[in-house]
């Protein structure tokens, strides 16, 4: 890297009676030939009780000014429209840049005078500018490498008690799908975490994936065929980290069975295990299936809760109740003598149970993979059994890919609670204690969190991980496409949020009220490979590459 | 950080004690410029030359037709003006002051000249650049006692505050009646001397290839200069005036018929052409009109048209061919224009402009001068 680079000025600061520098942002224009762009970290020099500090800022947007008072007048500088024309003398303009305080060395925040020298940061000052000299060192977590326009490049620390708790918690990633960004970097960030964490501290992390798209995170544990380029390899290295797949021996893989007792999955690793749904097990969840039917009156919320007591508790009414098949033709729902609906049950008329059935039957019968099974094979395992014998250093990755909705509801809740339970209540039959810290990484989340007035179990499921997740030691690792289309008490709780690029419609919306108007048109150019990144330890999001993943992806 | 005026206090403050003063309504006033100072300017220092009965130009141009066309030369093929020079002017007027049965006012103004250099790119810089602040004062039998003007010599002053006595004759002030005018054009005298300060200091660097345009008439350059420009082929510089006096006549002949104002002459320039050269003051000055703009641009026939002066110290006349290059770059300056800053905009030169707009900018603003205007209570 050039050193001369580093440290040479790019212009100065500049107030005006119409465009004063402030506590908050100030503006400085760039010597000619001088190239800035939006997001590049920059210094100038502050007044301080003693001696001089320092103020950083970022770069928001530039433009570029000129003597011309309208267009009007260019146009008649150019001899009233004559394209070929060339002046003998350039119009006088400048490009102004404007910049967001990040901080200030000493803690001073007034607003900079005009006519101050202004640099780009070099790597140190960068990292005062974020605050991340404040962080102990064994908290830094590498979560991206910030380039700035001069070449000059930083590693973006986030803070691992903002991350894993206890200050703060809860990861969420936002951004157009196509340009397969958010999942990587939620793995990218999921292996920096558990490599910059020591091993003692490392067994004591346990992490849940949801594969939710293709065979994605169904090879986390080979190395890539292709293997990686140069550049990605620098990029590993310059942010400290092995670029290298999870440990074979640590992860664990879940795939649902099929229609015929196959597992149902875009790739099938191997070792893996295969979990079904059996009526027995799945009796106090079936509120979870029910997660996107309309209940206005909790009818359906009534005879949910009333199977699910009747089957824990062996009541007399479900006797012959052991299979979805007894459920839907056997008493106390249907009457197998007279082959007729019931007319009444507990206080519950028969056009609800009707419902009820009907629902069921094609959740369970006729508009299902086959993980929905009357019985369980020797090999099928009950996905919350298994869950709850989660160790630290272990990596757990369920699939959910192939999955109807209604199942992926069923699935992604069940994980929920049983990791809830786990945590907030550990099993007595335990040999060793539940893990210190579960990461929990799930895409699509608007599914499971959709924003809305009413709050499905499935959603207020996600808001306890959300609200209460932090002190129990579950942290949320979450994506979508849109952050407007989930729950905002879910991203409001989140500590780091990573914006990918995203349409300006999206940004808009008061969801993303966090960053400024500059800050979100840039949003909308962000490329392949580039996020945004905004954490609680930052005063203003910054953009950061990330390298690719160095394990097996499947194509698309 | 102290008021960069603050050595005006002790000035100020003395007047207080010695005259009775009556302030300027809101502590100070600043005097408008007249729009068309340049054209007054030109009628003062062109007294004389009111009819124009001579050609400066070799070989001889042909009467039957005076105009030529000079087709624009761009930067690019010819870089032959690389200095501008533009003065600035900003007063104020900040009181009336008496002392026995005398009043008179008490001026202050701010002048200063900028040079700038065009580079190979087309990009200007500040080439040098000279300012001051002055205090102008009537002297004599219409000002400040001699007592109270020793005592005001006597008053340490930084080097770019001056006490001026605008009673002192000069041919600007002198054509003033009103001491206020009379303070007003004293100043511009000033102002010229900033600007003659930094012609000298291109000197060296004006060569056949690198020019220099003044920005206005050349006749207010004092003689002395003159006399250094007689021992050189070309001073290597013209005067550019946008506005100019509108009153000569151009005599061609013995006939009436032969006889033609300048509002006729200059209907009939076509754009991208130039007049002949005429002589004025004795041949030392050689000048012509140039048409930088078609006239269907513009509202009025005499827009869009520059006068050019060039020094003539031998009092030789100025070939064709120089003249014809001179115009033709110029012709390739009506871009870029200052259209909508500059009422002028249409014969405005764009490197002069910046060179304005350099001193402007450096100029202490009203609220500096008023953190300093405090006379003393009665």
């Amino acid at each position: 890297m050039n050193e001369a680079k580093q440290v040479e000025a790019i212009g100065k600061t500049s107030a005006t009676d119409r465009d004063p520098n402030t506590s908050d942002k100030f503006s400085f224009w760039l010597a000619p030939g001088v190239i800035v762009n939006p997001f590049d970290i920059v210094q100038v020099e502050q007044v301080s009780h003693e001696g001089k500090s320092e103020t950083f800022g970022l770069v928001t947007i530039l433009e570029h000014r000129t003597d011309s008072p309208t267009h009007l007048a260019n146009f008649i500088s150019s001899d009233f429209g004559e394209l070929a024309e060339e002046p003998n003398t350039p119009r006088q303009g400048t490009t102004v840049a404007n910049a967001n305080v990040l901080s200030n060395s000493k803690d001073i925040y007034m607003p900079v005078s005009s006519d101050k020298v202004v640099n780009f940061a070099d790597e140190p000052r960068i990292q005062v500018a974020l605050g991340i000299d404040t962080m102990e060192t064994a908290d830094r977590i590498p979560a991206g490498l910030i380039m700035m326009s001069n070449g000059v490049a930083a590693v973006a620390y986030v803070d691992r008690r903002y991350v894993l708790g206890p200050e703060s918690a809860h990861v969420n990633i936002t951004g157009i799908s196509g340009l397969a960004t958010k999942t990587s970097y939620a793995m990218f960030l999921i292996q920096s975490i558990l490599q910059k964490t020591p091993q003692e501290e490392r067994d004591k992390i346990a992490v849940i994936i949801l594969n939710v798209k293709h065979g994605d995170l169904l090879q986390i544990d080979q190395r890539p065929e292709r293997g990686l380029s140069v550049e990605e390899m620098e990029l590993w290295e310059r942010l400290g980290l092995e670029p290298k797949p999870f440990d074979s021996d640590k992860v664990h893989y879940f795939l649902p069975r099929g229609r015929d007792g196959l597992p149902n999955c875009f790739y099938e690793p191997s070792p893996h295990n295969v979990y079904a749904y059996d009526l027995e097990n799945t009796a106090d969840k079936l509120d979870l299936l029910f997660a996107q039917v309309p209940d206005t009156y909790f009818t359906q919320e009534s005879i949910i809760s009333e199977i699910r007591e009747g089957i824990k508790n062996r009541e007399p009414d479900f006797r012959n109740v052991h299979s979805w098949d007894n459920l839907l033709n056997e008493k106390p729902l249907f009457d197998p003598q007279t082959h007729s609906a019931i007319r009444e049950w507990r206080g519950i008329k028969g056009s609800s149970i009707g419902v009820f059935r009907r629902h069921i039957r094609r959740m369970i019968k006729t508009t299902q993979s086959g993980v929905f099974v009357d019985g369980l094979h020797a090999h099928e395992k009950v996905l919350s059994d298994e869950i709850l014998k989660i160790r630290g250093g272990h990596v757990y990755v369920v699939d959910i890919a192939r999955l109807y909705e209604h199942e992926q509801m069923l699935v992604f809740g069940d994980l929920l609670r049983t990791i809830y339970k786990l945590k907030a209540e550990p099993p007595e039959d335990r040999e060793t204690s539940p893990p210190e810290k579960i990461i929990f990484f799930v895409d699509e989340l608007n599914k499971y969190a959709p924003k809305g007035e009413r709050t499905a179990p499935l959603t207020q499921n996600v808001l306890e991980i959300a609200e209460r997740g932090r002190s129990l030691g579950v942290i949320l690792v979450s994506a979508q496409q849109f952050m407007s289309a989930v729950h905002p008490r879910v991203t409001g709780n989140c500590a780091t949020k990573i914006i990918g690029r995203s349409g300006s419609a999206e940004v808009m919306s008061t969801d993303y009220g966090f960053l400024d108007k500059e800050i979100k048109s840039n949003v909308t150019r962000l490329s392949k490979g580039e996020l945004l990144l905004s954490h609680a330890v930052y005063r203003q999001p910054v953009k950061i590459r990330f390298p690719r993943p160095a394990y097996q992806q499947q194509e698309a | 950080m102290p008021n960069p005026l603050s050595p005006i206090v002790p000035i100020l403050d003395l007047l207080g004690r010695e005259l009775k003063i009556l302030p300027a309504t809101g502590g100070a006033v600043e005097d408008l410029q007249h729009p068309d100072q340049e054209e007054i300017e030109d009628v003062v220092m062109t007294r004389g030359d009111e009819q124009i009965a001579a050609f400066s130009e070799t070989p001889e141009p042909d009467v039957s037709n005076i105009y030529k066309p000079t087709p624009p030369l761009f930067r690019q093929e010819k870089h032959l003006f690389r200095f501008f020079i533009d003065g600035s002017i900003r007063s104020y007027f900040l009181a009336t002051g008496i002392e026995g049965t005398r009043s008179f006012p008490i001026e202050l103004a701010q002048v200063g000249a900028t040079v700038v250099r065009r580079e190979d790119t087309g990009q200007v810089n500040v080439y040098s650049h000279k300012q001051k602040v002055l205090l102008l004062l009537p002297k004599q039998n219409q000002g400040i006692s001699d007592t109270l003007w020793d005592k005001l010599r006597k008053i340490g002053k930084p080097d770019f505050l001056e006490i001026i006595d605008f009673t002192l004759p000069d041919a600007l002030s002198d054509a003033k009646r009103d001491p206020r005018d009379k303070a007003g054009a004293k100043a511009r005298s000033e102002m010229h001397k900033l600007e003659i300060e930094l012609i000298e200091s291109t000197d060296t660097a004006r060569n056949e290839d690198t020019w220099l345009i003044l920005d206005g008439s050349v006749k207010f350059v004092e003689e002395d200069i003159w006399e250094s420009w007689k021992s050189r082929s070309s001073p290597h510089l013209i005067g550019v005036a946008k506005s100019f006096r509108k009153d000569p006549m151009f005599q061609f002949g013995q006939r009436p018929s032969q006889r033609k104002d300048i509002t006729g002459i200059l209907a009939g320039l076509p754009h991208a052409h130039r007049t002949a050269a005429f002589s004025a003051d004795g041949g030392k000055i050689a000048f012509w009109y140039v048409r930088l703009r078609e006239q269907k641009e513009l509202d009025y026939p005499l827009m869009g048209v520059v006068k050019v002066e060039i020094p003539r110290p031998d009092l030789s006349p100025v070939p064709a061919e120089l003249a014809d290059l001179i115009s033709r770059v110029l012709v390739a300056e009506r871009n870029v224009t200052p259209y909508g800053l500059d009422h002028r905009w249409h014969c405005s030169l764009y490197p002069t402009h910046i060179a304005e707009q350099v001193i402007k900018n450096r100029f202490y603003s009203k609220d500096v001068l008023m953190g300093c205007i405090k006379w003393p209570k009665p």
